[in-house]
């Protein structure tokens, strides 16, 4: 007992040691917490964009070109992904400042945003979906074809839509689960590249050729093997089904329901 | 000639290039995806450091040669093409010397985030460059450089020399003024003294001096050897020097109508250079007060230099660049002395290894990497693949900084990852289904003719080669296809009523779901070639939709068996060849592969493998990882159990895990 009573009087008495530690933790402590929180959320990112899309798309082409705006630079197969400012032009006004005046001054400056390009190779696509998981101010994807690879029965035309299938699903899975906070519709451009060459299909046909290679992806996806790590940890994991279940043809339009806007346009 | 040289990024932006006949684009694509992305021909080489363009293997594509070399921290890849025929041994030379002069320049610009764009104006410094390596390389063909450069050529080129350190604060004060160049002076006072003494020692020296003239070299070591006097009387220096310089520009003006770029920087080394030999003939002078001779030189340099050509700058910055560059590189292989400080970075290095932000050398990963492969042993990964993984792995941690509160053994954890998953991702989706249905069905707008699809399965003896084809056939069959399997395997008693066993069974399981199976088999001795191609012809006659055809196991090192399968490959014409690997082999299965995947003639490979026995092995996945290193082939399904629906898709996470998982 009067052991602990030592104790007690040492630990409550006004000693210099304590006195130090007290002092060092009061002055540590908040910068610690506010390291901690404020890494953790992060400074204010700029709006950004997604360029998605399969090798030789001319996705970095496309973002050199919006960098520059005079022209697009030589590219190459990319490795990494990169991301870039761009500007839109004065004068232009974002779907959420409609409610401005005209007037308004912030209407005078350049609006920025950033560029994101990923790379397509079969084997780093992981950089793509992990933007799309865990998206920093994401405000739109575009997913970029080329438009002359994509007759009918081309291996790019299945490349193609299986990416635009993971893509697309794994928007509808986020849509789905209600855990995503402040998870926002994220529409998808589908931009037809490369419509200057002889075999370039129109806005039209490869908006229903995707379609229909879609249907094919989901059928044949269905019908596939199980994935060697069923059963591992998350329960299940249940292959999802793109678009309304038990309908037989996709359509770009089945997935609005979801949040996920998709509209291919052609330049 | 060269073709083209280019200067990229990793995330495949030109920055700048330089083109002298059109090469298709495809050439450097090509590099990127085998070397960088897939890994062909070196492990890690995306992700080295600066290794020299000798040491990076060239890429051979379509009568092309490419020489690369790589920078990690700034992301970009230095690429030159040339044409096969031609035999230019001063690329390696040309590729590291642009790579030191652009980082130097342009380094800073590089690091600038949000943007792609690279101010840069370096067609002239690669100009020079070009002639320089190309006129040494004229006039000593078999020779290396350096040494044998000096002796054989006029004092012209031996200006030229990038070993040869050029007066630097001069011409880097001029620099400043007139073009604005980067600011080099921080690390000048060590270039220009550390190469001139290593240098003082070879005969290149004397020689200079001895064809410099005696005017010019009484004149340097009057300067070099009486700083006092010179400091004072600056002005009368000035003056003789302005005089000699007006002798020697006749002299100048007279090589510059030969068209050659650099002989007007002879003029400063003229100066230069005796000194050296003054200093080299004296050894107790060697160690001159650096200050001093670094004041008279730049207060010399730059009253000389005034309106002077600009090649002359541009040549002197280079070199500078370079020296600069090459003293670096020495310093920092260097060891470090001092037992205080030595300790005191021990310290602060076990501190950092806990909290993070250390940055990585070789002594820190190598323990951890010993252990790293060590773990992936275990795993029954072959001793090669897991030496390249480890390779790979250090290559691309060397120089990085690990993140706050990471060790250093988390940080190889996560790399190790990120490099198994990148080995097992397949380059393009496996969708065996669609492929079938896409010959099978072929769109009307397409001009293709309904085929049967046909799969071949090779391997080794009792690897399960027939289980495995009965099970694609189970999967098959579910989905509604009509298959012929097809027995191949006319050589090992009992193989034929094996697979009609299979196929009694499996028509009896798919009755009810409306697939059709057939057997087609000719009995043993036949040459299994024809048999294969007869069965294909049948198939399309009869109107099946898939082919499966078993072949006999073989011993892959055994020459006179594996040679056959050329013949097999050629007559059959699969669309898909599949290789079975038992998981349970372990050394081995790296030669397997291997053998199997070039045994099939040229233009033909393996296009899948099927690893059985997954169930056996528990974690110890490492065939998996052996097999696709091999042969850059994905797997295709694993086998997990007794049953025909035991048949999975390879999930690379499930893989990954296995394989880390530590017990």
């Amino acid at each position: 007992m009067p052991a602990t009573k030592g104790w007690v009087d040492v630990l409550l008495s006004p000693s210099p040691f304590a006195l130090v530690i007290a002092v060092i933790l009061a002055l540590t402590i908040p910068i610690f917490l506010h390291s901690v929180v404020f890494r953790a959320s992060g400074l204010t990112t700029l709006p950004s964009i997604l360029l998605v899309g399969p090798s030789g798309s001319g996705k970095t082409s496309l973002l050199t070109l919006f960098e520059r705006g005079t022209g697009a630079a030589q590219t190459h197969t990319s490795q990494s992904p990169v991301s870039v400012e761009c500007h839109l032009p004065v004068g232009t006004q974002a779907q959420s400042d409609k409610y401005r005046s005209v007037n308004d001054p912030t209407n005078l400056v350049h609006k920025k945003f950033l560029l994101v390009d990923t790379p397509g190779h079969g084997k780093l696509r992981h950089h793509a979906l992990n933007n799309l998981t865990n998206p920093q101010n994401l405000k739109g994807i575009i997913f970029l074809v080329d438009a002359a690879a994509l007759s009918a029965g081309e291996e790019g035309l299945r490349q193609t839509a299986d990416y635009l299938h993971d893509i697309l699903l794994l928007l509808q899975k986020r849509m789905e689960s209600k855990t995503a906070k402040g998870a926002k519709e994220i529409p998808v451009l589908i931009a037809a590249n490369k419509m200057d060459l002889f075999t370039a299909l129109p806005a039209a046909l490869v908006k229903t050729s995707l379609e229909a290679e879609i249907t094919k992806v989901r059928a044949s996806r269905s019908k596939g093997l199980l994935d060697s790590g069923i059963g591992m940890e998350e329960d299940g994991e249940q292959d999802g089904w793109l678009g309304e279940v038990g309908s037989t043809d996709f359509k770009f339009a089945q997935i609005e329901e979801f949040d996920v806007l998709v509209e291919p346009k052609s330049r | 000639m060269l073709d083209t040289f280019e200067i990229l990024t990793t995330s495949g932006v030109v920055l700048w290039s330089k083109t002298y006949s059109s090469v298709s684009p495809t050439i450097i694509n090509n590099l990127i995806t085998n070397v960088f992305i897939e890994e062909r021909t070196l492990p890690g080489a995306g992700i080295a450091d600066d290794v020299s363009a000798a040491n990076n293997p060239p890429y051979k594509y379509d009568q092309h040669t490419v020489k690369w070399t790589t920078v990690k921290e700034l992301g970009i890849i230095f690429v030159a093409v040339y044409r096969s025929l031609l035999h230019l041994s001063w690329i390696d030379k040309l590729v590291d010397n642009i790579k030191t002069l652009f980082v130097d320049l342009y380094g800073d610009q590089l690091k600038k985030p949000h943007t792609t764009v690279v101010e840069c104006h370096f067609d002239e410094y690669f100009d020079q460059q070009v002639q320089e390596l190309e006129k040494t390389a004229l006039n000593q063909d078999t020779r290396t450089a350096e040494s044998t450069a000096f002796l054989e050529e006029a004092p012209v080129s031996i200006a030229a020399d990038p070993d040869e350190p050029p007066p630097l604060p001069g011409l880097l004060s001029r620099g400043q003024s007139k073009n604005n160049y980067r600011d080099l002076t921080s690390n000048d006072s060590t270039p220009v003294i550390t190469p001139d003494t290593s240098r003082s020692s070879t005969p290149v020296n004397h020689l200079l001096s001895a064809k410099g003239g005696p005017k010019g070299s009484r004149r340097a070591r009057k300067a070099a050897n009486t700083p006092a006097y010179q400091s004072s009387g600056d002005e009368s220096y000035a003056k003789r020097n302005r005089a000699a310089k007006a002798s020697e520009k006749k002299k100048g003006r007279k090589w510059d109508a030969d068209g050659l770029a650099d002989e007007d920087s002879d003029t400063p080394l003229d100066y230069s250079a005796p000194a050296n030999g003054a200093t080299s003939g004296e050894e107790e002078a060697k160690e001159r007060p650096s200050a001093v001779e670094e004041v008279e030189q730049s207060s010399w340099g730059s009253k000389t230099g005034k309106g002077q050509f600009v090649l002359k700058d541009l040549d002197d910055q280079v070199h500078s660049i370079l020296a600069s560059a090459d003293v670096k590189k020495e310093s920092s292989t260097a060891p470090s002395t001092g037992l205080v400080g030595s300790s005191i970075s021990a310290i602060g290095g076990l501190f950092r290894n806990v909290v993070g932000g250390k940055t990585l050398t070789k002594e820190d990963l190598e323990k951890a990497m010993k252990g790293m492969e060590d773990h992936l042993l275990r795993k029954n990964v072959a001793r090669e693949a897991a030496i390249r993984l480890c390779e790979g792995v250090e290559r691309e941690l060397i120089g990085v900084k690990t993140a706050s509160f990471e060790s250093v053994q988390a940080r190889i954890q996560s790399a190790m990852e990120s490099s198994l998953r990148k080995i097992l991702t397949p380059t393009s989706s496996l969708d065996l289904l669609r492929e079938i249905d896409a010959v099978t069905s072929p769109s009307a707008l397409s001009l293709q003719k309904r085929r049967p699809y046909v799969i071949s399965i090779v391997g080794v003896n009792g690897v399960g080669k027939s289980t495995n084809l009965s099970k694609i056939c189970f999967f098959l069959l579910q989905n509604k296809y009509k298959v012929l399997v097809v027995a191949c395997d006319t050589f090992r008693s009992g193989a034929v009523e094996q697979l009609a066993v299979h196929v009694r069974n499996l028509k009896e399981l798919s009755a009810r779901e409306g697939g059709k199976v057939e057997l087609y088999q000719k009995g043993y001795g036949k040459d299994a070639a024809n048999v294969a191609k007869d069965s294909v012809v049948f198939a399309a006659a009869e109107g099946f939709d898939v082919v499966l055809i078993d072949t006999a196991g073989r011993r892959h090192n055994d020459q006179r068996l594996m040679s056959s399968l050329e013949k097999f490959a050629k007559f059959a014409n699969p669309d898909k060849i599949l290789m079975v690997g038992e998981a349970l082999v372990g050394t081995d299965s790296v030669a397997q592969a291997r053998n199997f995947n070039t045994s099939f003639g040229a233009g033909r490979t393996l296009d899948g493998f099927i690893i059985s026995k997954c169930d056996t092995v528990g974690d110890m996945v490492g065939t998996l990882v052996s097999m696709v290193h091999a042969t850059n082939v994905p797997v295709l399904f694993v086998g997990v159990g007794q049953h025909y629906s035991d048949l999975r898709n390879l999930s690379v996470k499930w893989a990954v895990e296995k394989l880390l998982s530590s017990n």
